[in-house]
């Protein structure tokens, strides 16, 4: 294959990023946003999205991660993953998002691409994600056709969410700083994500994530993140799964857990049921046995990347289970066998 | 519509006039005529573009050049001086980490990142810098063994300094 170009496009650097959400604002689904652009750059070139004008935040100040006087911990979304990943702050109070963070990308991807640009990842599928010059000729729902080539018969988009970040920041509840063209807000992580694969983010035209805050966390707990994928680098997740536990006072048992999975649907889900299962419970090896098999049977994994459904529900109670265990050891408790 | 830009490419200053989408792997190699860095996927995940931008290792096909300004910009043609090669450069050429070479700009100056910010990785933390490489010809031994050589080097030197 001939080396790709980038297309054409008018390319705008604002001072500051109220400037370039009123920039978005005007220009629409015109333009596009770069910070990164490690996501946005390949589907440029491989025509998957042409926008007229690229706005880039590379220009504008990035403050390292800071904890705010009622302990919660502030991450400028602009910030390279590489240097959360190895933020004291970051270690100390979320281990479990740089243990996310360095299962992004390659050491380069991670060195370029942010926080913010990890949580929009724009969502992925074996076909629309190939070069479509040479395979297809009518465009799939994801490319604003009627089709789908992973499920012929298909009535939607079942392009997957497959950021490894956003499961892990939705266990630790954090919420995300929004900068509009007319004011700000504030949204939890697991309301970003619309699960609809073609729309998969709950942002207007014009907003931008500005920061990442993640909650002081109230009581001792364990958290853990792990990632399958084939090749196990440079590989968007086949699975994702993300455990927060939250102990009691004193004794091994959980006070509240939360159990996030990624790259299973549109957007990542929670297994509400298996997290209400485990509360109250001592932690032991037959309780995470059987949230895992709970959470397998809730959560509904779309085929994706050569991956069939059993085989992800069978990997999606495994790895729940390996998940619990990790986040178990990391509360202190001894668990019961 | 083309810019003028300023590049700092090896410490030198270039003035160069560039269209907004041309990429930073486009102008080394095109316009700067520094062909050293290459490029072969173009979408970042071969890792052949590599360059490093104020020390960090950054694919340079998926970078706008109108973006570099004000950076210091380092490629494989920056690290020599004149003919004696980097404690680096020399332990790829001494373990034979090299065949065709294609791969291997990009993993030396990944290789200089990493030996700057940990002068003695792990062979964990050396496989985890060079993910993002793709070699089709050494089967990646040859290569470990270059940066763990390049590590066993660098170091002394550190310490005879201090």
């Amino acid at each position: 294959m001939a080396t790709m170009h980038l297309p054409k496009f008018e390319h705008i650097c604002p001072s500051s990023i109220e400037e370039a959400a009123q920039l978005l604002g005007r220009h629409g689904a015109d333009a596009r946003l770069t910070a990164g652009g490690t996501d946005l750059f390949p589907r440029m070139k491989q025509g998957l999205t042409r926008p007229e004008v690229v706005i880039s935040l590379k220009g504008l100040a990035i403050d390292t991660p800071r904890v705010s006087r009622n302990g919660d911990l502030h991450i400028n979304a602009l910030m390279p993953l590489a240097d959360i990943a190895r933020s004291s702050e970051v270690l100390e109070k979320v281990p479990m998002l740089a243990e996310a963070i360095v299962c992004v990308g390659s050491n380069q991807i991670r060195h370029m691409g942010t926080l913010g640009g990890n949580i929009c990842l724009e969502n992925r599928c074996t076909y629309y994600n190939q070069s479509h010059s040479f395979q297809f000729v009518e465009p799939c729902f994801k490319r604003s056709g009627d089709c789908c080539y992973l499920i012929p018969k298909g009535k939607k988009c079942v392009a997957v969410f497959a950021a490894d970040t956003a499961p892990a920041l939705i266990c630790l509840d954090a919420k995300v700083e929004i900068i509009a063209a007319d004011g700000s807000r504030q949204l939890p992580v697991e309301k970003l994500y619309t699960g609809d694969a073609i729309q998969p983010l709950a942002l207007s035209q014009d907003e931008i994530i500005s920061e990442v805050i993640i909650a002081n966390p109230q009581a001792v707990r364990g958290t853990a993140f792990t990632k399958f994928s084939l090749r196990g680098g440079v590989e968007f997740a086949g699975l994702t799964v993300a455990v927060c536990l939250e102990m009691a006072n004193g004794a091994g048992t959980c006070a509240a857990a939360r159990i996030t999975a990624g790259a299973v649907s549109a957007g990542p889900v929670r297994a509400v049921k298996a997290e209400k299962a485990i509360a109250g419970e001592t932690l032991s090896d037959k309780l995470f046995q059987k949230i895992a098999e709970m959470a397998a049977g809730e959560i509904r994994p779309v085929m994706h990347h050569g991956y069939s459904v059993p085989f992800l529900r069978e990997c999606l109670k495994v790895q729940t289970y390996r998940t619990l265990v990790m986040a178990a050891k990391r509360t202190g408790h001894n668990r019961e066998n | 519509m083309k810019r003028l830009i300023e590049l700092s490419i090896n410490g030198e200053t270039c003035e160069l006039a560039v269209e907004p989408n041309a990429t930073l792997s486009e102008v080394i190699r095109d316009q700067v005529g520094l062909t050293g860095t290459k490029v072969a996927c173009g979408t970042g995940e071969c890792g052949t573009c590599t360059v490093l931008i104020d020390g960090r290792p950054i694919l340079s096909c998926l970078t706008l050049a109108v973006d570099c300004q004000q950076q210091a910009i380092l490629t494989v043609e920056g690290l020599s001086e004149g003919e004696t090669l980097t404690p680096v450069q020399q332990a790829f050429h001494d373990c034979g980490a090299i065949q065709c070479g294609f791969c291997t700009p990009g993993m030396v100056l990944s290789t200089t990142a990493l030996l700057k910010a940990n002068p003695r990785p792990s062979t964990t933390e050396i496989q985890k810098a060079l993910e993002g490489h793709l070699c089709r010809c050494t089967g990646y031994n040859k290569i470990l063994e270059a940066v763990q050589q390049a590590a066993a080097a660098v170091v002394p030197k550190a310490r005879q300094k201090t």
